[in-house]
């Protein structure tokens, strides 16, 4: 094939594929992005947790005494020592799940329940998550030493 | 004492190397065989030296020299001497130390090839030995692995105990001679940029430095992901987590150079995208390193960071992606590419669709890992970025890849010649199509399991009927060792085998997303759980003491069909001195799956939480990992084999 029309074609095929993935990378990065909130954060911005209908992922600490059983459900508070959320958890929690550990919920808003589809905590109990780290230095109940 | 002599030999490298590093510059326009020797006798040095302070640090370790710091934080007496040894790379100081040992062995078998030309070896060495030199200042200046500690304590403080595993203990050696194995082709780029000349032979010299990279470093990524699947307890595989995401991206890029150059070796085309690449996949590496290391990604990987470190490391990265990339900007018009026209259906073509979808599939990978961090910067949005993104971007592109995957071996160079062509193609789309409908019989799910099933059944049938085909044409006796090593390099098997471990790996995909199970119960000692022709029976719970933990470890039996298949022994760990815990899965695999068992919290009176992970077919996971480095290297011998007989 002459050389003028396979660069031609070679060009074509590029500045398709790559606009066929920038519209992929758009659509997905609209959909599938997870926001991160502290409990205040979250009751700042959106007042009334009616107004959220997209999975997103809070941040705090698990409120002392607040872990309660039911079955397989778990229910407990997240704070950030200024504001508490309640979340409703059905599943295995993470070893390092306890009393006053920096965890992180991701779920959705169902009725003002915070219905969590995972839980996470780190492996090493010295160790919180940095989101969470940060959102407690903002409220100034950070105690740990500065990363 | 002896820890002071592995400090002075980093300090005798440090200042060897740069030397060198001057030498080399100095004699840049003056390149002759003398020049080269000096810098093959200094490469063998510096090798030597980092060994020797590598084995010191190693001495220390297996000892227990707490008075060295990073001992003291990383181990302890009690721990078995394995880890004792994987502790040395179980921190930064250490795995730096490692990096730059790894680095120092490739300069060193790297400069002893003299079938190179000399004036471009040369320059190999030299670019090698800047590298060298600024990663033995980084870790001189800011992470000395032999630093003493004023009081010595008693007993180290232990190692993180998710990473007292054999798995992992392989992992980051393996992965770091992928992410330094790729500073080779880098080198060669470079050289290249600098001599200005570029040949055929550049091609085939390079290719085997890319194989055996490549290789390890996809040994290194399943070493890794099988860690995570049988440790964290989840029964996932891959997380999209940024850190694997960082390991991840120089592998792409290196499958993609490792196709391109193969263009290269036959005509002097895409000369500069073939540069660019191989500066972009160390580019990566050193990226993944970096990353992954100066805590900006967190994870297990990120070890405790310290800001003075990122000044350096944003100094290193400058000197090593920004010089070659002006380099690259000045030089690369100057080189003479041969004319050519190939077919559109040709395999030229299809190797340039694979770099152009491999390429713009480790784009989406990027954006996916920096992007929140991008957000964060911009307006302190927390965001993350999880699985869901990367099935929406990464596998679509990825899709296409595998489907030419399989057709792309049949073309020959050049021209559209193989009447055969549209026969097999026929023959591909039947048996694929037969595949799919059984697919579907066996098991209705979504139409993703069906594309990813059926790509698989397409690439392994397109490899086999390939092999069967070259097999005929290539009309060789094997009687002997030589006429075998003659028939690979005659077919080129690593390529069939590494595409079959493609083909498997899918496989593998297609069972553990689509096909799995979970079952969450909770259970007392006596109950048995079914769970579809298997029944798990709960024997007993008791506390058993490890080594270095104490155990609580229950004991199920596993029937099928009533028939005794095996115990398993699902367990959580209680590390006392390292004051945590770990779950550890009861496994059971076999051909066509595995049957996974976790023990969560619970007492005997109201019965203990159980997760039963029912996963087809995921071993074929890590079983294609290893078929693709398999046929990595065996693309290196068959190289080696082909030059012998020609």
């Amino acid at each position: 094939m002459n050389a003028k029309y396979r660069r031609l074609f070679i060009t074509i095929v590029i500045i398709l594929t790559l606009g066929l993935a920038t519209k992929l990378i758009l659509m997905a990065l609209e959909d599938n992005i997870v926001y991160f909130y502290s409990p205040n954060d979250l009751i700042e911005k959106f007042g009334d947790t009616k107004n959220i209908q997209n999975k997103i992922r809070i941040g705090g600490l698990v409120l002392e005494s607040s872990i309660k059983k039911e079955g397989k459900k778990t229910i407990f508070m997240i704070t950030d020592r200024k504001k508490e959320v309640k979340v409703l958890f059905k599943g295995p929690l993470p070893d390092l799940f306890r009393e006053g550990q920096g965890i992180v919920a991701e779920g959705m808003f169902q009725n003002n329940n915070f219905i969590a589809s995972e839980v996470l905590a780190k492996h090493d109990e010295n160790y919180m998550p940095p989101e969470v780290a940060d959102a407690l230095k903002k409220n100034n109940v950070w105690k740990g030493n500065s990363d | 004492m002896i820890p002071e002599l592995g400090h002075i030999l980093v300090i005798i490298t440090f200042v060897i190397s740069t030397m060198q590093c001057f030498y080399w510059l100095y004699n840049l326009r003056y390149t002759n065989i003398d020049v080269l020797r000096v810098l093959q006798k200094g490469s063998f040095i510096n090798f030597l030296f980092i060994f020797l302070s590598f084995l010191i640090l190693t001495y220390s370790f297996i000892t227990s020299d707490f008075s060295l710091l990073i001992v003291s934080n990383n181990s302890h007496t009690l721990k078995p001497l394995i880890y004792k040894i994987s502790g040395v790379w179980g921190n930064h100081e250490g795995s730096l130390l490692l990096w730059v040992l790894i680095l120092s062995a490739f300069t060193f078998f790297v400069s002893f090839k003299d079938s190179i030309n000399s004036k471009l070896l040369a320059s190999i060495i030299g670019v090698q030995t800047v590298i060298l030199s600024l990663f033995l200042a980084f870790i001189l200046f800011t992470s000395n692995p032999f630093e003493r500690v004023d009081e010595i304590p008693l007993d180290g403080r232990g190692l993180n105990p998710l990473l007292q595993d054999p798995g992992l203990a392989l992992h980051p050696p393996m992965l770091y001679i992928g992410y330094v194995g790729l500073s080779v082709s880098f080198s060669f780029a470079v050289a290249a940029l600098i001599t200005g000349e570029i040949n055929k032979d550049w091609a085939r010299q390079m290719r085997p430095w890319i194989a055996i990279a490549w290789s390890a470093l996809t040994i290194g990524i399943a070493l890794g992901s099988w860690w995570a699947y049988y440790e964290l307890g989840w029964g996932g595989w891959w997380f999209w987590d940024p850190v694997e995401n960082a390991s991840f991206m120089p592998w792409l890029v290196a499958t993609a150079l490792l196709h391109c150059v193969r263009i290269l070796e036959k005509k002097l085309i895409f000369i500069n995208w073939t540069i660019l690449l191989s500066i972009l996949a160390f580019s990566f590496s050193l990226l993944g390193t970096f990353i992954v290391r100066s805590g900006l990604l967190t994870s297990v990987h990120a070890f405790a960071s310290d800001p003075s470190r990122g000044v350096f490391i944003l100094i290193i990265l400058g000197i090593s992606i920004g010089v070659p990339l002006i380099l690259y900007t000045i030089k690369s018009s100057s080189f003479n590419e041969e004319k050519s026209n190939f077919d559109i259906v040709s395999k030229e073509s299809a190797i340039l669709v694979n770099n152009l979808f491999l390429t713009t599939a480790t784009l989406t990978v990027l954006i996916g890992t920096l992007y929140p961090l991008f957000l964060d910067a911009i307006n302190g949005n927390k965001v993350s970025i999880g699985p869901a993104y990367y099935n929406a971007t990464f596998a679509p592109i990825m899709a296409p890849v595998v489907f030419l995957m399989a057709i792309a071996p049949f073309l020959n160079w050049k021209k559209y010649t193989d009447k055969n062509f549209i026969k097999k193609i026929i023959f591909l789309s039947a048996v694929t199509f037969l595949g799919g409908i059984l697919l579907y019989l066996i098991e209705e799910k979504s139409i993703f399991a069906l594309i990813c099933g059926s790509l698989s059944i397409w690439l392994f049938t397109g490899v086999i009927t390939d092999l069967i085909s070259k097999i005929r044409e290539a009309k060789v006796k094997l009687q002997n060792i030589k006429q075998i090593f003659f028939f690979i390099s005659k077919i080129n098997l690593g390529i069939h085998v590494a595409h079959i471990g493609v083909a498997i790996f899918l496989a593998g995909v297609t069972g553990e997303q689509f096909y799995k199970s979970e079952y969450n119960v909770i259970k007392k000692v006596g109950d048995i759980i079914n769970i579809g022709t298997k029944s798990l029976k709960f024997d007993k719970i008791e506390n058993i003491d490890g080594p270095n933990y104490n155990s609580l470890m229950a004991t199920f039996t596993l029937y099928e069909n009533n028939k005794f298949i095996s115990k398993l022994r699902p367990e959580k760990r209680f590390y006392t001195n390292e004051k945590s815990q770990t779950t550890e899965a009861a496994i059971l695999s076999d051909f066509w799956g595995d049957t996974y068992l976790v023990l969560g919290e619970g007492d005997n009176k109201t019965g203990w939480s159980l997760r039963i992970y029912s996963n087809p077919l995921v071993s074929w996971i890590w079983a294609g990992a290893f078929f693709m480095a398999v046929g990595g290297i065996l693309s290196v011998i068959q190289k080696s084999s082909r030059f012998r007989n020609d």
